[in-house]
C-alpha cells in the first residue's frame, strides 16, 4: 500500500480559514442536508494508510482533514491482518467524528464449519456476474442493477453468505465448474485457495458497507478494497461516492504480484525467462484487481487524480474521462517562506534527496551522480536524509558503493531529518526515483526556493516544466533527467550550480508555480468544492457509470463510449 | 504405505497360487490371530484340563470368567484404544513423537487404576468364594485392560509380526501354567490365563519403549481438550457394547441363562455356536487386511497427496475414483470370502459340531451365528474406511445404531421364541452394515466437497 511518496514529517497545516463566506456557506449547506442524521458528513474508505500507517498519503488524508474543519470526517480504516498494525500514528483532528478500523483478513467472527447447501440461485447470479463481468472487458460497463444486484447479494442471508461462499456445496460446484472452464494452471488447490483468498476479504467488505452508520458521501482515497467499499456503500445506499488515487492501485498490485514469491507458477519450475507466460492464478489475481478497480470508477461520481499523467492511466484502464479530474497536492507556503529566508545568498554545492533508502528512490543512481559530479566540482557533496530502516540490506549497499567509490567525505547519510532544516543548506534537490506519483519534496523545495533535479517520472517533469500553457511559461524550475542516468543527473546539476542565473531564474519559476498551482488553499477550496457538490447532489443520478459526474470548470461533462 | 500391505505385496509378486494362498494365510494370521489365538487357547486349556482330571464345571467356570473379563475389559477399554490411537497417530504426524511415550503411560494408567478402582468393590462384593479368586479376577481384568491397549498400540505400529511371535509364546507360557496349576482348579487355570496375559502385556511394552523414543515418564496430553477426540471413545465404548449386548442379554435373562460362578452367568444354548461361528471370520480378516489395509489404504494415500500437493481437479477426482473402487472392491471381496465361508458350514456345519461335541439342536443357531459375523466382519472393514476418511460423526451414528438394534433385536427375540434366537443380532447387524455403506457412498460422492470445503 506503499504510494510511493517518501516517508516524510507529518505537515501539520493550521485550519483553513478559507474565503470566509465560501466556507461557512458550504457548512451551512453540509449541515442542513446531511447533518441531522448522519455521524459523518465525509466517510473516508483508508487501504492500509491512516492513521496507522505514516507516509505520504497518511500525511495528505490528515491535512485535507485539517485543512476543512467545517466537515465531518468519518475515518474508515481497512487493514491486512491485525497484528501488521501497531497504534495510531496521529491524532484526530476534532472534525473526525467517527472512526472505525476492520480488517479483511481477520473477520470478527470465524464462520462454523458445517455442510450447507447455499442458494444456488444466487450463485447462478454471481455466475452471470462474472461473465458480464468478463465480457465488460476495457470499458468496465455493466448495467447498474446487475452490479449492484450483485454486490448487495453479499452477506446477506438470502444471498451469498461468507459461510456459503467458504462451505457450501453450491459454492463449491461453482469454483469447480470455473476450474475445469477456464484454469490452465494444474494445481487445484492453488487454484481453490487464490478464489478463495480473493473473495474472503469481499465478506468483510459487505459487513463493513452494511455496518457503517449514515454518513452523507463515501470518499476512497485508493481503488482496490477501498475503492470497491465505496461502491459498495454507493450502490447500497445510493449516496455519492468519491474517488482520490494518489498512486495508481492496480498498477501498484501488478508490480506486487510479477514479483509475488508466493504464488507458485508453474513457470517458475520451467524456467524464468523474462517474458515466461504469466501463470494462471498470478494473471487471476491481476484481473481481480482490474475488475474492483473498474467497479470503483464505475460507481465513483468524481474521479481525481494528483496530476494529468494518471488521469491519462485512468482513463486508460477504464474510468470514464468525464468523470476524472486533476486535483494536485498543496502546501502550507507560509511555512516554508520562512525557510526561504534561511537560505544563504551563495549557492551550496549539495545535492539533496530526500526520501525513504529503498530501491524504488535508486539511491545508487543518486550516489553515482554525486561521483560523476565531484569530478568536476570537488566541492560538491550529496545529502541522502530519509530512514534507512525500511530495506536494511539496500540501505548496506548504498553505503557499500559510496565506500567503493571514494565518496566517503561526499556522501551523507543523515537519517530521518526535520526537513525545513535541511532544505536551506541544499543547493538542488534530487529526485533519482523510477516511480512518483507527485513528490511533495518537490513541492517543498519550490517553496523554500530550491530547484530540482529529477526524473522524469510520475509528475515530475510537469513539476519542473509546467502542465498547462500558462503553466509552462512561468519557466523551468530545475531540470528533467532520464532513469538510471547519473551522467546525464551531473551534467543537468552542474549546469544549474555553475550558472548563478540559471539557477535563480529557476528559484523563481519555482516559487512561482508552487504559489499559483500547489498552494495547499487551492487543494483545500478543490475538496471543499468536490464535498460540498457531492452532498448537494440531489437526485443521485441511477447509473452514474453511464453518465458523467457533476460538471467541473477542467472536464466538460463528455460522456464516455460504453 | 501400510508396512503390512508392503509385506504382502512382496509375497504376492511371486505371482502364484501358492504365494497368493501365503500372502492372505499370513493376512489371516496377522488380522485375526489374536482373536483367534486367544480362543483357541482358552479351548485348549479347557479341553487339555479335563484330560488332566479337573471337574468339567472347573473348567466351564474358567471359560465364563476368561469370557466376562474379556467382554468387561475390551468394552472398558475401547473408548481409549480409538482415541489414544488417534492422538498417537496425530501427534507422530505432527513430529512430536516424544510425547507419544508418556502419553501412553498415562493412559495405561488411567485404565487400569480406573479399572481397578471400580472393578475391585465389585469382585469383592459379588464374589464370596475365596480371597485368592477374587484377586485372580481383579488382576486378570486389569492386566488385560492394560494389553488391549498396548496391542491396539503395536497394531498401530503395524507391528504384526511382533503381536503374533509374543501372543504364541505368551500362550504357551498360560497353557503351560495353567496346566501345572491345575490341580488348585479355577484359580490355578486362572492365574495361567493370568501370567499368558502378563507375559504378553509386559512383551509389548517392551517393544514400544524400544522403539519410541520419549524423555518424560507420564503425561496426561491425551485428555486435553482440542487434542483428544472424545466421540472416538464413545465410538469405541459403543461398539465393544454393541458386540456384547445380545450376549449379556442372554446371559442375564433368566430361562436362557444359568448362574455359573459367584454373579456370572452363562448361556450355554446361545454362547458356544457363536464363539464358534467368530472361529470363521479368519478369512474375511485376511482379505480385510489386504484390501482396505494394503489396497485402500494405499490409494487413499494417493489421493490425499493429489489433494495435498497441487495435481489438477481432474487427477484428484480419478484418485477419488481409484479409491472408491479399491474400497468396493475391498468390500466386494469380503462378501465374496464370507460368503463362500458361509455356504461351507451350512454344508458342514453339522459334521463340525459333532466333531467339536456340541448337540446338533445348535445348529440353525450356529447357522444364523455365521451369517452374522460375517456381516460383522463386512461392517468392521467399512467403518475402518470411514475411519480414514475421519467421519467421526457417521461412525458414532452407526455405532449408536448398531448398539440400540441389537439391544432391541435381541429383547424381541427372548419374546418370539427360541426358533428366533440369533437373529436378533444377525439383523442389527446387518441392518447395521447397510447403513454405514448407504453412509460410505454418500460420503464418497461428496468427498471432494468435504475436504476442500469443510477444512477448518
Amino acid at each position: 500500500m506503499n504510494q510511493g511518496m517518501p516517508e516524510r514529517e507529518e505537515q501539520a497545516p493550521m485550519p483553513a480559514a478559507g474565503p470566509a463566506g465560501l466556507a461557512d456557506g458550504a457548512s451551512a449547506l453540509v449541515r442542513a442536508r446531511a447533518g441531522k442524521e448522519t455521524v459523518a458528513d465525509i466517510a473516508l474508505l483508508l487501504e492500509g494508510t491512516y492513521p496507522y500507517i505514516r507516509g505520504g498519503v497518511s500525511a495528505w488524508v490528515h491535512q485535507i482533514i485539517s485543512g476543512l474543519p467545517e466537515i465531518r470526517f468519518a475515518v474508515v480504516f481497512i487493514g491486512g491482518e491485525k497484528t501488521m498494525y501497531g497504534p495510531a500514528q496521529y491524532a484526530f483532528p476534532p472534525n473526525v467524528t467517527h472512526a472505525e478500523t476492520h480488517y479483511l483478513m481477520s473477520p470478527d467472527a470465524p464462520s462454523k464449519v458445517r455442510a450447507r447447501k447455499g442458494n444456488r440461485k444466487a450463485f447462478l447470479e454471481m455466475a452471470e456476474f462474472h461473465a458480464l463481468l468478463r465480457a465488460s472487458g476495457q470499458s468496465g460497463y455493466m448495467p447498474d442493477e446487475k452490479m449492484a444486484g450483485a454486490l448487495a447479494q453479499l452477506g446477506i442471508a438470502g444471498g451469498v453468505r461468507r459461510e456459503d461462499f467458504l462451505h457450501s456445496e453450491s459454492a463449491w460446484s461453482y469454483i469447480t465448474s470455473q476450474y475445469r472452464e477456464r484454469c490452465t494452471e494444474p494445481s487445484f488447490v492453488n487454484y481453490f485457495w487464490a478464489v478463495r483468498a480473493m473473495h474472503d476479504p469481499l465478506f468483510v467488505l459487505a459487513d463493513i458497507a452494511s455496518g457503517l452508520p449514515p454518513v452523507g458521501a463515501v470518499h476512497a482515497i485508493s481503488t482496490g478494497y477501498a475503492g470497491l467499499l465505496g461502491a459498495m456503500i454507493r450502490l447500497r445506499r445510493s449516496i455519492p461516492f468519491l474517488l482520490t488515487e494518489h498512486g495508481i492501485y492496480t498498477k501498484e498490485r501488478k508490480i506486487d504480484l510479477a514479483q509475488a514469491t508466493w504464488i507458485h507458477d508453474h513457470s517458475d519450475d520451467v524456467g524464468n525467462t523474462l517474458h515466461d507466460e504469466m501463470g494462471y492464478i498470478r494473471g487471476m489475481w491481476i484481473s481481480f484487481y482490474e475488475h474492483i478497480g473498474r467497479i470503483a470508477y464505475g460507481q465513483a461520481l468524481q474521479i481525481v487524480s494528483l496530476y494529468e499523467g494518471n488521469r491519462k492511466r485512468q482513463i486508460a484502464d477504464g474510468a470514464p474521462a468525464g468523470k476524472t479530474r486533476v486535483i494536485t497536492n498543496g502546501i502550507d507556503l507560509q511555512r516554508y517562506s520562512t525557510v526561504l529566508q534561511r537560505r544563504p545568498a551563495e549557492i551550496p554545492a549539495v545535492l539533496g534527496l530526500v526520501g525513504r533508502v529503498v530501491p524504488i528512490k535508486d539511491i545508487k543512481t543518486f550516489i553515482r551522480t554525486v561521483h560523476a559530479l565531484v569530478n568536476v566540482r570537488h566541492d560538491a557533496e550529496g545529502w541522502i536524509v530519509g530512514p534507512e530502516d525500511e530495506d536494511p540490506a539496500y540501505a548496506a549497499e548504498c553505503k557499500d558503493l559510496v565506500a567503493s567509490l571514494g565518496l566517503g567525505g561526499h556522501v551523507k547519510f543523515l537519517g530521518f531529518q526535520n526537513v525545513a532544516e535541511i532544505l536551506p543548506q541544499l543547493g538542488l534537490m534530487v529526485l533519482t526515483s523510477i516511480s512518483e506519483a507527485l513528490p511533495l519534496v518537490v513541492l517543498e523545495a519550490f517553496a523554500s526556493g530550491l530547484p530540482c533535479l529529477a526524473t522524469d517520472v510520475g509528475s515530475c517533469r510537469e513539476l519542473i516544466e509546467g502542465r498547462t500553457e500558462e503553466d509552462r511559461a512561468l519557466g523551468v524550475a530545475g531540470s528533467v533527467v532520464f532513469i538510471a542516468d547519473p551522467e546525464g543527473a551531473a551534467r543537468a546539476a552542474l549546469e544549474l550550480l555553475n550558472d548563478a542565473g540559471r539557477w535563480h531564474a529557476a528559484q523563481k519559476a519555482g516559487l512561482e508555480r508552487v504559489r499559483r498551482y500547489y498552494n495547499d488553499r487551492l487543494m483545500f477550496d478543490s475538496y471543499r468544492d468536490l464535498y460540498t457538490q457531492a452532498l448537494d447532489n440531489p437526485a443521485l443520478p441511477s447509473s452514474p457509470s453511464a453518465g458523467a459526474g457533476f460538471p467541473s470548470p477542467e472536464n466538460s461533462p463528455t460522456m464516455e463510449a460504453s | 504405505m501400510s508396512g503390512i500391505g508392503s509385506e504382502i505385496r512382496k509375497i504376492l509378486e511371486h505371482d502364484s497360487y501358492w504365494s497368493v494362498l501365503r500372502a492372505y494365510g499370513y493376512a489371516g494370521l496377522v488380522s485375526g490371530g489374536p482373536w483367534v489365538l486367544s480362543i483357541l487357547s482358552i479351548m485348549m486349556i479347557g479341553i487339555l484340563a479335563v484330560s488332566l482330571g479337573v471337574a468339567q464345571h472347573e473348567v466351564n467356570a474358567f471359560q465364563i470368567c476368561v469370557t466376562y473379563l474379556m467382554a468387561g475389559s475390551l468394552i472398558w477399554t475401547g473408548g481409549m484404544q480409538l482415541m489414544f490411537t488417534r492422538f498417537a497417530a496425530d501427534r507422530t504426524y505432527a513430529g512430536a513423537q516424544a510425547e507419544v511415550l508418556p502419553n501412553l503411560f498415562g493412559v495405561l494408567l488411567v485404565t487400569m487404576a480406573g479399572g481397578f478402582a471400580w472393578a475391585a468393590p465389585f469382585i469383592f462384593w459379588f464374589f464370596t468364594d475365596s480371597l485368592l479368586q477374587q484377586l485372580l479376577l481383579l488382576s486378570n481384568f486389569i492386566v488385560l485392560s492394560g494389553m488391549w491397549i498396548t496391542l491396539i498400540f503395536l497394531s498401530g505400529m503395524k507391528a504384526y509380526r511382533r503381536i503374533i511371535g509374543n501372543m504364541a509364546t505368551g500362550y504357551t507360557i498360560g497353557i503351560a501354567v495353567a496346566l501345572l496349576a491345575s490341580r488348585w482348579d479355577l484359580n490355578g487355570l486362572l492365574l495361567g490365563v493370568l501370567t499368558g496375559h502378563s507375559f504378553l502385556l509386559f512383551s509389548f511394552l517392551r517393544h514400544i519403549v524400544r522403539d519410541y523414543p520419549g524423555k518424560d515418564l507420564l503425561r496426561f496430553d491425551f485428555l486435553e481438550k482440542g487434542r483428544s477426540f472424545y466421540s472416538l471413545f464413545l465410538i469405541g465404548t459403543l461398539y465393544y457394547l454393541a458386540v456384547w449386548v445380545d450376549k449379556f442379554i442372554f446371559w442375564f435373562v433368566p430361562y436362557t441363562s444359568e448362574a455359573v460362578v459367584g454373579p456370572l452367568r452363562a448361556s450355554i444354548i446361545y454362547d458356544l455356536p457363536i464363539f464358534l461361528a467368530y472361529l470363521f471370520i479368519l478369512p474375511g480378516m485376511a482379505v480385510f487386511l489386504v484390501s482396505i489395509e494394503a489396497d485402500f489404504a494405499d490409494q487413499h494415500e494417493r489421493f490425499y497427496r493429489a489433494v495435498r500437493e497441487g495435481d489438477t481437479l481432474m487427477h484428484i477426482e480419478y484418485r477419488r475414483d481409484r479409491m472408491v473402487y479399491a474400497a468396493r472392491q475391498g468390500i466386494y471381496e469380503i462378501f465374496k470370502i464370507q460368503g463362500l465361508t458361509v455356504v461351507l458350514c451350512l454344508l458342514w456345519g453339522r459334521e463340525l459340531l459333532q466333531v467339536v461335541g456340541i448337540s446338533p439342536l445348535y445348529i440353525h443357531l450356529f447357522y444364523i451365528d455365521v451369517v452374522a459375523v460375517s456381516v460383522q466382519v463386512l461392517l468392521m472393514a467399512i467403518l475402518n474406511v470411514l475411519f480414514y476418511l475421519d467421519a467421526r460423526r457417521e461412525v458414532l451414528f452407526i455405532t449408536t445404531f448398531f448398539f440400540a438394534t441389537n439391544l432391541g433385536f435381541t429383547f424381541a427375540t427372548l419374546h418370539l421364541g427360541a426358533e428366533t434366537f440369533g437373529y436378533g443380532f444377525a439383523a442389527s447387524v446387518t441392518l447395521s452394515a447397510f447403513l454405514s455403506l448407504f453412509i460410505l457412498s454418500h460420503k464418497f460422492n461428496r468427498l471432494e466437497y468435504e475436504t476442500f470445503m469443510l477444512q477448518n
